[in-house]
């Protein structure tokens, strides 16, 4: 029983880039396209991945969605409320509900706080609870949740005092202590110890399952991707890609970017040492102020035909099963292989093997 | 103040423990307070600060009397200050009044003769008096006053100002008439000639003193019984009086110095605390904000940055009566933009961390924000603005004196020094009213440099890392 | 398949010695390399991967200190150099090391050129259109163009940056390079570049390295050998079949690590995870030092002291588990 719980239709961000005089004047302005016409929809109780290396996006989309950026055109709904421009009470019930885990579980939470301050910050601005010992109680059973106990052991501590696992749970407590719907979480377990990361991930799951939450999750790592999200949406230069049940995506790729990406994911089996990793890429990732007309990822694909940089940029199509992609050649590509591609370069390398 | 703050006191105190010259600049920082604590306790004039102008105050004390400690590194001792209260009276009566007689004595061992000797005499009603000299050696010299008044006054003799005529006389039986030809009255040192050997030739150099114990006689005889001698007290203007000396205006030195200190710590710590404060909130919320406040507040603060303080102090000294408040107001609104350029650069660099955003997130206030994210953030950074804008403002304060624009009512060590630079001191080697305040500046300047820099020290590779 | 052994390390010591106590980093490690191979060092935040990398050059940070054992190369014990020996004869000719990060020092203020140039000069006289020669031979190697000398760092993208100081890790020709991380920073395709990248120099110059880094992923792909480090200390030390193979690590450790790495093919309902946190190495646990977080915890494994043995040709494994098998 899966509905809508956050819809974006074509969410555009772009960053007015400084100029100078001489550009003043000549009337020039570039801008730095982040997020560049991207839609999706995410449904409640999901897991939804947001997928790509560092610049495409995918933080930048996160933040529309928390609203600490204002978005410049496109549409937000939140649970059928148009959310894209609002302020004042409005914006204040909304931040309620939408909350965020950051990256550094370090830095994200004011170094000279307690735990105790930390969690109940929120509770302050909000104005939550009818006075401390209400609100301390809550931030207790919270901690619990987040099995953070006994709570008292923690409440006095300060971030650096925790180790990284700690400072995550207490970072995911903060965000729980609003009763918020959805969960923004931004790359939260990049820096953390691997033997960890997956402890974090099932406090994760069961709170989701528990609280019925709704997570959009961020990253740039596609087998952690695999592992924690039911949806994933891939991004490149602003927009998306690639889009499905993460299982379809990982397994039946289709989009070329897609398919380098997954290439050059590195896996722990053995036979691959003195082999050359084949990542079916080329050049440099163009910079957002100057993204490549027609299909933005044109230059880079060794699948590229005149069509790709001519005509307009490909959208979305479903191929079934709600798995999309943007590429006009996928179907070829599918069906031929390796035999589909127009261009002998790969990753600028000379060689593509090693002799042993 | 929350445990979190203490714990951060704390760890800070540790750190700050750990460096030299921090704790050297607190251990004078801690003797300027104890100085000023104790200071009625260890000064000889208690109401220097507030009697500084008032002549009658220092009327008894020496005029340029060096400090006692220089008879140390001399063998031409000088005579110091000192004053001896008669407590014997014996009187009688006499005719239609009284006759009181007492006596004091006063060891002499030194060589070069004091400034001065006066009697002051504590009396009521009218009265002759007779006041005899009797030296080790025998010979004496008297004089008498009559003075004519009721009520309870204190009548001075003084040797310098009224005996100088007797000592001459006391010298012409002596001397060598020959020597007593090239001088008058008026430029014999009469306190040399009482405390000198009795020889030919050697009582007008004035170097050969005649040690031992004087006694100095004191007669009154009063015209009824209703008046009376009540207290009579022998005051020695040494050559040397006091720690560190005194003025040409007989000023105690060691006490202004004193009082002094009060004032330099009061100016300094009170401009810097107020000018830290607002340029620490100034630069946060201008950095915070950024944009057009941002903009509009740079181009506000550049404005006052680039004012000279001194041709406003110089104009404002012209149009108003220069008082020291207001120079610590002038210095305020002037010295705020000393912090304003880190902390906003600080500030600029807190603004993008994680936990600022997380707080936007969480629906936090700007003014939330600001106060409870960034401004705690600073207050390290404060306390080394503050210590070392210190040594500036007193500074400030000791050059505005210098020429003359201080306030004139008050004792600052800027204040010794106008006085002492306008009266020729330097030329006339007066270096103990030149020198003390000077080096008092300096102490404490580099005090509060040596705190800020331990702070600095301890707080930069902090701020640099986050 | 016996290589010839270039660096051979016997019970290297190093404590760090802070105000809270002495923190056995570095517990009496010893391994070799051999030439034209790739060993892997692979461990947790704390273990001592990155303090091992820098003892390896006698440059430990301070307030740490090399206290025991040997680094021998080519026969000669480096820790009985002088310091100024080491730096003219050891450091950067016989051993580089690309630190981790290492792309964000490039000072942004001087020009490429100027800052390979320094470094190649601060060792090695040279005259200038030699020292030209070989910075442009390097840059090719790495694959970059000539005109990357004139560039300032900010105008290079990431991986162009890590591969300017990987020929600056080479081009003194050392026979080891330690590469710390040096893959972290960078996109999932920039790194497949520069792992091929890596592959190709060690075929080419029969260069050795020591590739460190915290991910099991990429040692995988990377290393003939691999080394697993837990608090100090190796857990296990085998070749990538060894470790990688059907057949499994043999280290409980190592075990849970394989189990917590997500998998990008494979369907996986619950990753695992390892309780608790890595020791305090100013009181690390006696006997082994992964005892109180271990699935397979036995009586002796807080008791013995705990040796590394071999459990077939080539595979040596710290644990008492192990050796009854």
């Amino acid at each position: 029983m899966s509905e809508p719980i956050l819809v974006a239709e074509n969410l555009t961000k772009w960053f007015p880039v400084k100029r100078n005089l001489t550009q003043v004047l000549r009337g020039q302005r570039t801008w730095v396209r982040a997020v560049d016409k991207v839609s999706f929809t995410i449904n409640k109780g999901e897991i939804f991945g947001l997928v790509g290396e560092s610049g495409c996006g995918k933080t930048t989309t996160g933040k529309l969605i928390m609203k600490l950026l204002e978005i410049t055109d496109g549409t937000l709904h939140m649970q059928g409320e148009n959310v894209t421009h609002i302020g004042g009470q409005a914006l204040e019930k909304y931040r309620r509900q939408v909350q965020m885990i950051f990256q550094d579980p370090y830095s994200s939470m004011n170094p000279r706080f307690t735990v105790r301050e930390v969690l109940m910050e929120p509770l302050e601005i909000h104005n939550v609870g009818k006075d401390v010992k209400e609100r301390e109680s809550w931030i207790r059973e919270i901690l619990n949740e987040v099995k953070l106990s006994p709570p008292d052991e923690f409440l006095v501590r300060h971030p650096h005092m925790l180790s990284g696992g700690q400072r995550q749970r207490a970072a995911t407590a903060r965000t729980l202590m609003l009763n918020p719907s959805i969960i923004v979480a931004d790359e939260p377990v990049s820096m953390i110890d691997l033997s960890t990361r997956a402890e974090i991930l099932h406090m994760m799951r069961q709170l989701q399952r528990e609280l019925g939450l709704t997570y959009v999750y961020i990253t740039h790592d596609l087998s952690t991707a695999r592992y924690f999200t039911d949806r994933l949406a891939v991004m490149y230069l602003g927009k998306i890609i690639e889009m499905g049940v993460a299982g379809s995506v990982i397994d039946r790729t289709l989009h070329p970017y897609t398919k380098a990406l997954i290439a050059a994911v590195c896996e722990p089996v053995s036979g691959k040492v003195n082999r050359i990793k084949d990542v079916p890429i080329k050049g440099e990732i163009p910079a957002a102020t100057n993204i490549p007309p027609g299909c933005r990822f044109h230059p880079r694909c060794l699948y590229a035909v005149e069509e790709c940089w001519q005509e307009e940029e490909p959208t979305l199509v479903d191929v079934g099963g709600g798995h999309k992609v943007a590429c006009r050649r996928y179907a070829e590509i599918e069906r031929l292989g390796d035999a589909a591609r127009t261009s002998e370069a790969s990753l600028g390398m000379k060689r593509t093997s090693l002799r042993t | 103040m929350t445990k979190r703050d203490f714990s951060q006191m704390k760890a800070l105190w540790d750190e700050f423990r750990r460096i030299k010259f921090g704790m050297v600049g607190l251990a004078l920082l801690g003797m300027f307070a104890i100085l000023v604590i104790i200071e009625p306790l260890i000064v000889p004039f208690p109401d220097a600060a507030s009697r500084w102008r008032d002549m009658t105050y220092w009327v008894d004390n020496p005029r340029n009397a060096k400090p006692v400690w220089v008879n140390w590194f001399t063998s031409k001792d000088y005579a110091p200050s000192a004053r001896i209260e008669s407590d014997a009276f014996a009187s009688e009566a006499s005719g239609s009044g009284r006759m009181y007689v007492t006596e004091i004595p006063y060891k002499y061992h030194w060589v070069q003769a004091p400034t001065d000797i006066t009697l002051r005499l504590g009396v009521t009603g009218n009265a002759t008096y007779q006041v005899e000299f009797v030296r080790p050696d025998g010979l004496s010299v008297s004089y008498m006053k009559t003075s004519k008044s009721t009520g309870t006054r204190d009548v001075r003799i003084s040797i310098a100002q009224n005996m100088a005529p007797q000592m001459f006389q006391f010298a012409q039986k002596i001397e060598d008439p020959a020597v007593m030809n090239s001088v008058t009255a008026a430029t014999v040192n009469p306190l040399a000639i009482l405390f000198g050997k009795a020889e030919k030739g050697a009582l007008l150099r004035g170097d050969k003193p005649l040690t031992g114990t004087y006694t100095v006689k004191v007669t009154a005889l009063t015209a009824d019984a209703t008046a009376s001698l009540d207290e009579v007290e022998l005051i020695v203007a040494g050559g040397v009086q006091g720690i560190l000396g005194t003025d040409n205006m007989k000023r105690d030195l060691w006490s202004g110095l004193i009082a002094g200190t009060k004032w330099a710590l009061i100016i300094g710590l009170l401009t810097s605390f107020i000018a830290v404060v607002v340029g620490v909130i100034y630069g946060v919320t201008s950095g915070y904000y950024g944009g057009f406040v941002d903009s509009l507040m740079n181009r506000i603060y550049e404005i006052f940055a680039s004012v000279p303080l001194l041709p406003i102090l110089i104009v404002m000294s012209a149009v108003f009566k220069p008082s020291i408040w207001i120079m610590i107001s002038m210095m305020c609104i002037f010295f705020w933009v000393g912090p304003v350029r880190t902390v906003r650069s600080i500030a600029l660099q807190i603004k993008e961390s994680s936990y600022i955003e997380a707080a936007r997130g969480l629906g936090a206030s700007n003014r939330r924000i600001l106060f409870r994210h960034m401004i705690p953030q600073l207050v390290p950074y404060a306390f080394a603005s503050m210590a070392l804008s210190v040594p500036g403002a007193i500074v400030y304060e000791a050059s505005i004196s210098l020429i003359g624009l201080g306030d004139a009512t008050r004792v600052t060590w800027g204040q010794i020094l106008q006085a002492a630079f306008s009266s020729g001191a330097v030329l006339q080697g007066i270096w103990w009213w030149v020198v003390p305040p000077g080096v008092a500046i300096a102490v404490m300047g580099m005090t509060f440099a040596f705190i800020g820099f331990a702070m600095d020290t301890i707080l930069n590779p902090k701020l640099k890392t986050r | 398949m016996e290589k010839e052994r270039i660096l051979e390390v016997r019970d290297l010591e190093l404590h760090y010695f802070t105000r809270k106590g002495v923190v056995k980093a570095v517990d009496k490690l010893s391994f070799d390399l051999r030439k034209g191979e790739t060993l892997g060092v692979v461990g947790e935040s704390g273990c001592g991967k990155t303090t091992m990398g820098t003892a390896l050059l006698n440059m430990p940070t301070p307030p740490g200190r090399i206290v025991g054992g040997q680094i021998l190369i080519g026969g000669r014990d480096v820790l009985k150099l002088s310091e100024a020996e080491v730096r003219r004869r050891v450091r950067w000719e016989q051993i580089s090391m690309v630190f981790q990060g290492a792309m964000n020092c490039l000072t942004p203020v001087y020009t490429i050129e100027k800052q390979m140039k320094e470094t190649l000069q601060q060792h090695r006289e040279m005259p200038k259109d030699e020292a030209m020669k070989r910075m442009v031979q390097y840059l090719n190697l790495v694959g970059l163009p000539e005109q990357v000398l004139k560039r300032y760092p900010h105008e290079l993208s990431g991986g162009m940056k890590q591969r300017i100081v990987i020929a600056m890790g080479l081009f003194l020709e050392p026979q080891v390079v330690i590469c710390d991380e040096p893959t972290t920073a960078l996109d999932v395709v920039v790194q497949a570049q520069i792992i091929n990248l890596l592959k190709e120099l060690k075929e080419q110059l029969s260069v050795s390295f020591i590739f460190i880094t915290h991910d099991l992923s990429i040692e995988a792909e990377v290393s003939d050998r691999i080394m697993v480090m837990y608090a100090g200390r190796i857990a296990e030390l085998g070749t990538n079949e060894q470790i990688y193979g059907p057949q499994g690590p043999a280290h409980p450790y190592t075990q849970r690590l394989m189990a917590a790495t997500p998998r990008l093919h494979e369907e996986v309902e619950e990753l695992a995870f390892i309780p608790g946190t890595p020791p305090d190495l100013v009181a690390p646990p006696t006997g082994c030092r992964f005892h109180p977080r271990c699935h397979v915890v036995m009586d002796r494994c807080s008791r013995d002291d705990l040796p590394l043995r071999e459990i077939e040709p080539d595979h040596l494994v710290a644990c008492w588990r192990c050796f009854h098998e």
